[in-house]
């Protein structure tokens, strides 16, 4: 029975979007335009460099490509299914994520599992794509690829903590959709989707190495395209692993927060 | 716009403001969040600049006035028109139906909902990096000059205004369209920062055509900076770049009450 | 399924923060921002057994909704206890929400982006219904709300009122023994308002549901509910039937006879007093703490007296609560004055 309803819970998104076909449509335009778009700007940034901070022309296109790939993994519209923790404190539906005998946190986590799985399904299928196009490079080899998606896996789990933190925000600051869309913004810069994080001076590469920002794509696509070598893998994904206890933690005492919250405040 | 107008618009901009503090902890979230996202925003900009030194045959002085330009007409955009992109949401939260019983342009509402207080944080950071770029810039600036980029500034803004303008008319028959605003803005900060002809000729085409992107800085920069001859596209079309702003938001104004005038509503 | 309330000494104080006027006064508040408490409910006892439908009544801001959240164990009291099917609610909140079914006004419980069937669905899963039971109790829940219609729409694309239908199904699949509706049907049209109230009927009636209802639609409560709970200020001003509110706020009835013989000599009747006499026609209204209700007066001036026509005239439950609102905000008044 917890099965069935982890399994329904777990669907909802893919089934939103599967009842809106336009919405399919427009996220394989979005996705191949911003692919065809983010591999022609680094191949003509480029243009008159070799390599710089330790990247290849190649290294450097495959990173941004898999980048954006591996964004459209938690970048669904979400809001149009109207289930954000936003959207619920907005209109006073939060009460029923209260009224049921599924803890908030488990709806939570299933939704974005179910999410994650849908949004991989397409990362996965653009990879091919890619793959067989031969804008990336496939990985080094067999070893680099399974600590690649050992390393993707952690990345996604620290990424699904992040997005609940951000999230659960929202529990206190009602109108926090501009603060949200700067979190995400650094989430972002930080995690190297932009622009890998090589580039930046090494103050800021120090600096991100103490957030958590970092270990949900730097790490894995880093991994990779063979940025950090696999003598050094180990420590990364430990890192990695670290920062998904901590999360893990402190995302449990904010849920615990956030119930005393409601329930002191009536939603 | 009469002068009572305008002191309306005035009296509701303060109620806004005074709104935004009464929401304390957001309040002083947004200014802490602010200051480390313009410290990012800055390093961004110059870690490309300073690793890819002759961007498309730019030299780096010249290529930091093209990010400089859309940040300072971005913060234009988002302190005086930038309410566009909520419009999705108001429609389907049936806010627009208010609007349009109340005896004020549905825009200028639209406008005054809410008291951009991000704007502030967006306004430092361009304005310090546009300090920076003229710092650094070995033009002789003279009042031409001068007066041809604060024209372009005042275009990039209503250029940007328009694509939103744009954006938010289809919201009015199609509320899904509030998704393509977010990538719009996801676009023109990605690419709005770069001479485009380091890009392959099509994709340079589509963001000068498709997504009119490259009037908002690269072509300013060029004209400014003397490469307007190897932009691309004719030398008087890249220089008319903000009389174009202009005139794509005097359409887009135009479309917006086209569409108003055929908003039929949501949910019956 | 044993569905009772009890509700013993529950009282709610909330904490704000108020606004200084004025541009520096909002600065100011931003540093250091003025507490002050409010009484939202204060000191409310009551019983619903199981199987009645009670409505609770009050004005806007009575503390109506506070009680129904501290009822559904999302809002914790200050003091007191309360107990839903011998559960308390805000202390073993998911054993509770077993127990119950929720509907709040116009805030909708469905997934929006789904077909409504979809919804419902997912709440069998949730509740852990088994599959057979849901879909007989599907079946009944659309001969009585017309779901089928509808339900393979997607939730954004429905009318309010199916929405609501929608929201009320999905809030009784699983069987809950109590249901808590907090102004069920505000913003329906008559029909649909007619449906939801035949539906609550059924649900009481023939399930044995407890119900406990807000609503400021008195047509609703005089059709449904037996017994009301009327609080004003978070204070409860009286509990009982619809009768005895009327009688003790709604002393306004008339009954107007044509005597047969308009020489006849009239006296005042026990509890009934004689408002007026034109000829024939004379005009009786209620008299002191002691009256009768207007339908047995009418049956003592048809025994008394030999009348060729009679009439009366009722005073309409709006204006019976008006009365008793304004009577209760006096009383408030009064205690806050002696206090």
């Amino acid at each position: 029975m917890a099965v069935l309803s982890a399994w329904r819970v777990a669907r909802v998104t893919p089934l939103g979007e599967l009842h809106t076909p336009p919405r399919m449509t427009a996220a394989l335009l979005r996705l191949t335009v911003q692919i065809v778009l983010v591999a022609s700007l680094w191949r003509g940034l480029y243009h008159a460099t070799g390599t710089t901070a330790g990247l290849d022309r190649d290294q450097a296109v495959t990173y941004a490509v898999l980048a954006v790939l591996a964004s459209r993994v938690r970048e669904l519209d979400q809001y149009s299914g109207r289930d954000t923790v936003l959207q619920h404190m907005h209109f006073g539906t939060i009460v029923y994520w209260y009224l049921r005998p599924l803890p908030p946190q488990r709806y939570y986590a299933l939704r974005a599992l179910g999410e994650q799985v849908y949004g991989f399904a397409w990362a996965l299928a653009g990879y091919a794509v890619c793959l067989a196009a031969g804008v990336v490079r496939p990985p080094g080899s067999a070893a680099v690829a399974g600590v690649f998606a050992l390393s993707l896996l952690l990345g996604q789990l620290v990424m699904y903590y992040v997005m609940l933190v951000i999230d659960q925000l929202c529990f206190w600051t009602l109108r926090n959709g501009a603060a949200i869309m700067i979190l995400i913004f650094a989430q972002n810069l930080l995690s190297g989707v932009y622009a890998p994080l090589w580039f930046f001076p090494d103050w800021f590469i120090t600096l991100s190495a103490f957030l958590p920002f970092q270990a949900t794509l730097s790490v894995p696509l880093s991994l990779y395209v063979g940025r950090i070598p696999l003598s050094d893998a180990g420590f990364q994904l430990a890192v990695q692993a670290g920062w998904v206890v901590v999360l893990a933690l402190f995302t449990r005492l904010l849920w615990r927060r956030a119930a005393r919250r409601v329930i002191s405040q009536g939603g | 716009m009469s002068l009572n107008a305008l002191r309306i618009i005035w009296r509701v901009t303060r109620l806004n403001f005074r709104a935004q503090l009464e929401y304390r902890s957001e309040f002083l979230m947004m200014i802490a969040i602010g200051a480390i996202w313009q410290v990012s925003v800055i390093v961004f900009a110059t870690v490309l600049l300073s690793r890819f030194t002759g961007m498309g045959g730019w030299d780096s002085s010249d290529v930091l006035l093209i990010p400089a330009t859309r940040m300072l007409a971005h913060a234009l955009f988002v302190l005086f028109l930038g309410r566009m992109h909520g419009v999705g949401r108001h429609i389907q939260e049936g806010r627009i139906d208010t609007y349009l019983v109340r005896p004020m342009p549905v825009h200028r509402q639209v406008q005054l909902e809410f008291f951009p207080t991000n704007a502030i944080g967006d306004m430092t950071v361009a304005v310090g990096l546009m300090v920076g770029a003229l710092s650094r810039s070995q033009l002789d600036w003279t009042a031409g000059r001068i007066t041809y980029l604060i024209a372009c500034l005042i275009g990039g803004m209503l250029l940007e205004a328009a694509m939103f303008t744009v954006v938010a008319s289809a919201s009015l028959r199609f509320p899904a369209a509030d998704y393509w605003s977010r990538w719009l803005e996801e676009l023109l900060g990605t690419f709005g920062s770069y001479p485009l002809n380091v890009l392959p000729r099509a994709v340079g085409g589509f963001l000068t055509f498709g997504l009119p992107l490259a009037f908002v800085a690269y072509f300013p920069a060029a004209v400014l900076t003397g490469h307007g001859d190897s932009t691309g596209v004719p030398y008087w079309l890249a220089a008319a770049s903000p009389l174009l702003g202009a005139l794509a938001y005097l359409g887009a104004r135009l479309l917006w009450r086209w569409s108003l005038g055929h908003y039929t509503g949501v949910n019956g | 399924m044993s569905g009772s309330i009890e509700v013993r000494g529950l009282s709610r104080t909330f904490h704000t923060t108020v606004r200084r006027p004025g541009f520096l006064g909002g600065v100011r508040s931003l540093v250091n921002p003025e507490r002050v408490a409010k009484e939202a409910v204060c000191d409310i006892s009551f019983d619903v057994a199981p199987g009645e439908l009670l409505a609770l009544l009050g004005p806007n801001g009575a503390g109506k909704s506070t009680t129904i959240k501290m009822l559904t164990g999302i809002l914790t009291p200050t003091a007191g206890e309360a107990r839903v099917a011998g559960v308390v609610p805000y202390e073993e909140r998911e054993r509770n929400a077993r127990n119950i079914g929720a509907v709040f006004g116009q805030r909708t419980q469905l997934w929006w982006d789904l077909p409504v069937r979809e919804s419902f669905s997912i709440l069998r899963d949730i509740y852990e219904v088994p599959k057979a039971e849901h879909a007989a109790r599907l079946k009944e829940f659309d001969e009585l709300l017309a779901l089928s219609s509808f339900w393979d729409t997607r939730v954004r694309h429905l009318s309010l009122g199916q929405r609501v239908r929608s929201d009320m199904a999905a809030a009784l699949l699983h069987d809950p023994p109590v249901v808590f509706l907090d102004e069920p049907t505000i913003g329906m049209d008559v029909v649909v308002k007619e449906q939801v109230r035949e539906f609550l009927r059924h649900q009481v009636e023939e399930r044995g549901r407890t119900v406990l209802l807000t609503t400021h639609d008195m047509t609703e409560v005089e059709r449904l509910a037996e017994r009301v709970v009327l609080i004003n200020h978070g204070r409860l001003v009286l509990d009982g039937t619809l009768d005895e509110i009327r009688r003790k706020f709604g002393s306004t009835w008339q009954v107007r006879a044509t005597l047969a013989d308009p020489h006849t000599p009239v006296e005042p009747l026990p509890g009934i007093t004689l408002l007026r006499r034109e000829g024939p026609q004379v005009v009786f209204g209620p008299d002191g703490p002691t009256a009768p209700t207007v339908h047995q007066a009418l049956k003592q001036v048809i025994e008394r007296y030999e009348v060729t026509d009679i009439a009366l005239d009722e005073a309409e439950l709006e204006d019976v609560m008006r009365a008793a609102y304004v009577q209760s905000e006096v009383r408030v008044e009064d205690r806050a004055g002696g206090a």
